[in-house]
């Protein structure tokens, strides 16, 4: 049995990462207003986005450019479930009839996309897995590049890259928090679990995990899989959250800025994770609002569109060079050091 | 390949080309569990080579590496080592951003342990080698010389039938090396394992091994015990041959 | 069905279109373990240096209105200096960063440059008019070949011998050989690392500003993703060819080229907007037989 002192000593990190952000939700769900309110909603489910991220990239060292993949079809399956009864029949008329004719209520609709990604986490990876570290992150722009030739030209079932509109909107800032703890909590748990210590083993030193009879491929496979139902998570929440979709949503872009959260925070660990999408959404709020104009002093003054994405692109260089690790630099917000023995597993 | 204990580790006529380069070329070597065999030889010899066969880091251009009399040789090193041959690194080789135990656990894992008995097994260890204050701290902020005995530890974590340490002593100072030799010397009772000992200083290897092999441009030039090494003159001319002031020759 | 020998050379001028781009990749992947995803802004730069920034659909020309030589010296100035500013600003710290982190950084530079441009140059699509007497057919042997096909096949096929005979009977070009080989053993062996990685990324800057003429000639267009296409297909060319090896990155190049044609000719008309996903797949499929590439070398191995 572990005492309780143990126990909080190795949820120690989570908690110091949820509780903030409870509070920031707290706050601005009494006192922000509209704009601000939905940002931090875009802040959460990021943050499911981007920790289901990391879990495959974090804990592996392998980049990937595909998981914006597993959010596309997650977040169009949610559509094709839940979205727009009445005009489904004529403007995705290729879906199968039980599809086509009806809506499924929203929360098994919801899980099924979700296994869906992770379904297709898992095909993608049961291939990609077998290549070495760069040759599997090029191939996973590959999957990306797939996903979207077909999605934007499959017009039947996908509207091809028109945007599919309508679908319901559900996502409050409470059930994005919880969605957020819940990928959090996933997070760690796997990164303590055997299979998390094994993947992070092949992560240092791929030589040496063999050597200590370790599976690059099975670990990497299970984690890419997780991370795939995760960010499957991510593309229900976003999708019902904007209450639309489109397949240029989920392609480079996005892509490059889920990436830059993860990298600016620090790839290394959960809580940099977390912190990169706090500081690159914070970023790209004040940007975005000083891109729409503000009024200083009586004249409407404003920076030409487009100076937000420079900004984070100088940004994740500038941390790439000068704080390669980023900002957590690889740790956990863990207690003070002390001698108790069971704290060794707060270290992830 | 069951996980169970194995009584004997071979290679047989093992011959190793990289290119045009013989680095081995037809040695026989044959390791029981429970003995400490000494594998040593000038610089280029193949000493490495030959740990890199064994463990499954190098396919044999020629012969075969035997398992308890099972051909292991198209294993890959991972299944090499859940079979029970464990290696260290000449270089540490440590998981540098994780801690100590979680260093050895990662070996117990891949044995096949779930994560509390793993960690279990990596405290007893560190525990037995004396390191057990050390095990919640990031390996990259130890000292050299405890990298090297985390690097034999882990290897340990495995709870091989066999240990192939490759020059586990480079780099430390006589008192540190000596402490590790009696260490080492302690591994077949401790582990039940036999050891594969490289080694450059032939004083030290001298007062661990019971047996010694010989190895001389990738060919076996001789085997046996200590004391036959010491006198074999064939030995004695190829390291004198190689450097004269190589404290090697301090026999 | 289509005539046999145009499909043929639509092939081979797209093969060597991407030849052209994977080498250029292959080239900085040698010498730097970088896999660079700024190849795509070079091209599309060197494109639009050819035009006077305005918000316009149909912009002045800037280089665009010189003399074919002082056109063609421009553009390829331009990309070369653009490339090597990357090298100098951006790639140079991260020298001894693992090849993830140099992946992703290159990433950034991309979309640093692609905002940039947009920036400038605004995201609308443009058209340019230059070297509209290629556009005209030529007869050869009974069959109507476009010119601008004709010359993209000549150019790249001078590009790739002289880029060969530089690799094997220069200097410089033997030093970057054995780099990208074995980096770490050149280095050793006194190659100087500054000088060789700036040429090879002049080199990618030098193929980038060809390609760019070359695409621009064939659309008459500028778009923000114009050179995005070609470093995709150059990416997968390298990594089925075998990472760190140029021959190999040719190889695919043309390999990926000569798919995407065929599957472009010989799909159903309602299957061929799927073509980019079908030559994709196509490459994970090679991958799943041949995990290390179509020609392996000691680079993509680590050594124990």
């Amino acid at each position: 049995m572990m005492k309780s002192d143990a126990v909080f000593h190795f949820w120690f990190p989570v908690l110091a990462i949820v509780v903030p952000l409870a509070v920031i939700v707290a706050l601005t769900d009494q006192f922000g207003g509209l704009s601000l309110q939905r940002t931090v909603i875009e802040m959460l489910i990021s943050i499911v986005i981007v920790v289901g991220l990391y879990i495959f990239v974090g804990n592996s060292g392998i980049i990937s450019f595909g998981h914006a993949t597993f959010m596309a079809i997650a977040a169009y399956a949610s559509a094709w479930q839940t979205c727009c009864e009445m005009l489904k029949p004529i403007t995705m008329s290729g879906l199968p009839p039980f599809l086509r004719d009806q809506s499924i209520p929203l929360l098994p609709s919801a899980l099924v996309s979700i296994l869906l990604a992770g379904g297709a986490a898992f095909l993608t990876g049961l291939v990609l897995m077998r290549l070495t570290g760069l040759a599997a992150s090029i191939s996973t722009l590959a999957v990306l590049f797939i996903l979207n030739v077909v999605y934007s030209n499959w017009d039947s079932v996908t509207m091809g890259s028109a945007s599919i509109v309508g679908l319901p909107t559900y996502v409050t800032a409470w059930l994005a928090f919880g969605c957020a703890l819940l990928a959090i909590v996933v997070a760690w748990l796997y990164q303590t679990s055997a299979f998390g210590l094994a993947i992070r083993a092949t992560r240092e030193d791929e030589v040496a995990a063999a050597a200590s009879g370790i599976s690059l491929y099975w670990s990497r496979l299970i984690a890419f899989t997780l991370s795939g139902f995760v960010v499957g998570l991510g593309g229900v929440l976003q999708a019902h959250f904007l209450g639309t979709v489109s397949i240029n949503n989920f392609f480079l872009s996005f892509t490059f800025l889920a990436l830059a959260m993860l990298i600016v925070g620090g790839m290394g660990s959960l809580a940099g994770a977390v912190a990169g999408v706090v500081v690159v959404t914070t970023i790209v709020d004040l940007f975005r609002r000083l891109e729409a104009g503000i009024s200083v002093g009586g004249g409407q003054w404003s920076i030409p569109a487009g100076t937000q994405e420079l900004i984070i692109a100088a940004f994740m260089l500038l941390i790439l060079i000068f704080r390669k690790n980023g900002i957590m630099a690889g740790r956990e917000i863990g207690l003070p050091q002390h001698t108790h023995r069971e704290k060794g597993l707060v270290h992830g | 390949m069951s996980r169970s204990s194995k009584e004997r580790l071979e290679a047989r006529g093992v011959a190793v080309a990289f290119g045009g380069i013989r680095a081995l070329s037809g040695v026989d070597l044959s390791l029981k569990r429970g003995e400490i065999l000494g594998l040593i030889g000038p610089n280029g010899a193949g000493k490495t080579t030959m740990v890199n066969v064994l463990s499954g880091f190098q396919r044999p251009t020629s012969g075969a590496i035997r398992l308890d009399d099972i051909d292991v040789s198209r294993l890959s090193a991972r299944k090499i080592a859940q079979a029970g041959v464990a290696r260290s690194f000449q270089a540490a080789r440590l998981f540098r951003a994780m801690t100590v135990e979680q260093n050895l656990s990662v070996a117990a894992i891949g044995a096949g342990l779930a994560r509390r008995p793993a960690r279990e097994r990596a405290l007893g260890i560190l525990d037995w080698m004396g390191l057990a204050g050390k095990a919640d701290l990031r390996c990259d902020s130890l000292s050299y010389g405890d990298e090297r005995r985390v690097s034999i530890a882990r290897a340990l974590a495995l709870e091989p039938s066999f240990a192939l340490l490759d020059e586990p002593a480079s780099g430390m100072n006589d008192a540190e090396c000596e402490a590790l030799m009696e260490l080492i010397a302690r591994l077949p009772e401790r582990f039940g394992c036999g050891v594969l000992l490289i080694e450059h200083n032939m004083k030290v290897i001298m007062g661990v091994c019971e047996r010694i092999h010989v190895l001389d441009g990738g060919q076996s030039l001789a085997e046996g015990s200590p004391a036959d090494i010491q006198m074999n003159p064939v030995v004695r001319r190829a390291y004198l041959g190689e450097k004269a002031s190589d404290r090697t020759l301090a026999i | 069905m289509a005539n046999i020998v145009q499909v043929l050379v639509d092939a081979i001028a797209l093969g060597s279109l991407y030849a052209l781009v994977a080498l250029a990749i292959g080239l900085v992947f040698g010498v730097m373990r970088l896999i660079n995803f700024a190849q795509a802004d070079y091209i599309t730069i060197g494109a639009y240096a050819l035009v006077v920034p305005t918000a316009s659909v149909t912009p002045p020309l800037l280089l665009g209105a010189l003399p074919a030589a002082l056109m063609i010296g421009g553009v390829l100035l331009v990309v070369v200096v653009l490339a090597l500013a990357t090298e100098r600003v951006a790639f140079r710290p991260l020298r001894n960063s693992n090849p993830s982190t140099l992946l992703i950084s290159s990433f950034a530079v991309s979309y640093f440059l692609q905002n940039l441009v947009m920036l400038v140059h605004t995201g609308r699509p443009k058209s340019v008019g230059i070297g509209q007497g290629l556009a005209s057919a030529v007869e050869i042997a009974g069959v109507r070949i476009p010119g601008v096909q004709l010359l993209t096949m000549v150019v790249a096929a001078g590009l790739l011998v002289a880029l060969v005979l530089f690799l094997k009977k220069t200097p410089l070009g033997i030093q970057m050989r054995a780099a990208a080989e074995n980096f770490q053993m050149a280095r050793l062996l006194g190659m100087p690392a500054n000088r060789v990685i700036a040429l090879a990324f002049a080199i990618s800057g030098l193929l980038g500003g060809a390609v760019s003429l070359l695409l621009t000639i064939q659309t008459g267009t500028l778009d923000l993703r114009m050179g995005l296409m070609p470093v995709v297909y150059a990416f997968f060319a390298t990594v089925i060819g075998g990472m760190g090896s140029l021959p190999g990155a040719a190889l695919g190049g043309f390999l990926v080229g000569v798919a995407s044609v065929l599957l472009q000719t010989y799909l159903p008309p309602d299957l061929r907007p799927f073509r980019d996903a079908g030559v994709f797949t196509l490459v994970i499929l090679i991958l799943l037989v041949r995990p290390q590439g179509l020609i392996v070398t000691s680079a993509a191995k680590e050594r124990v």
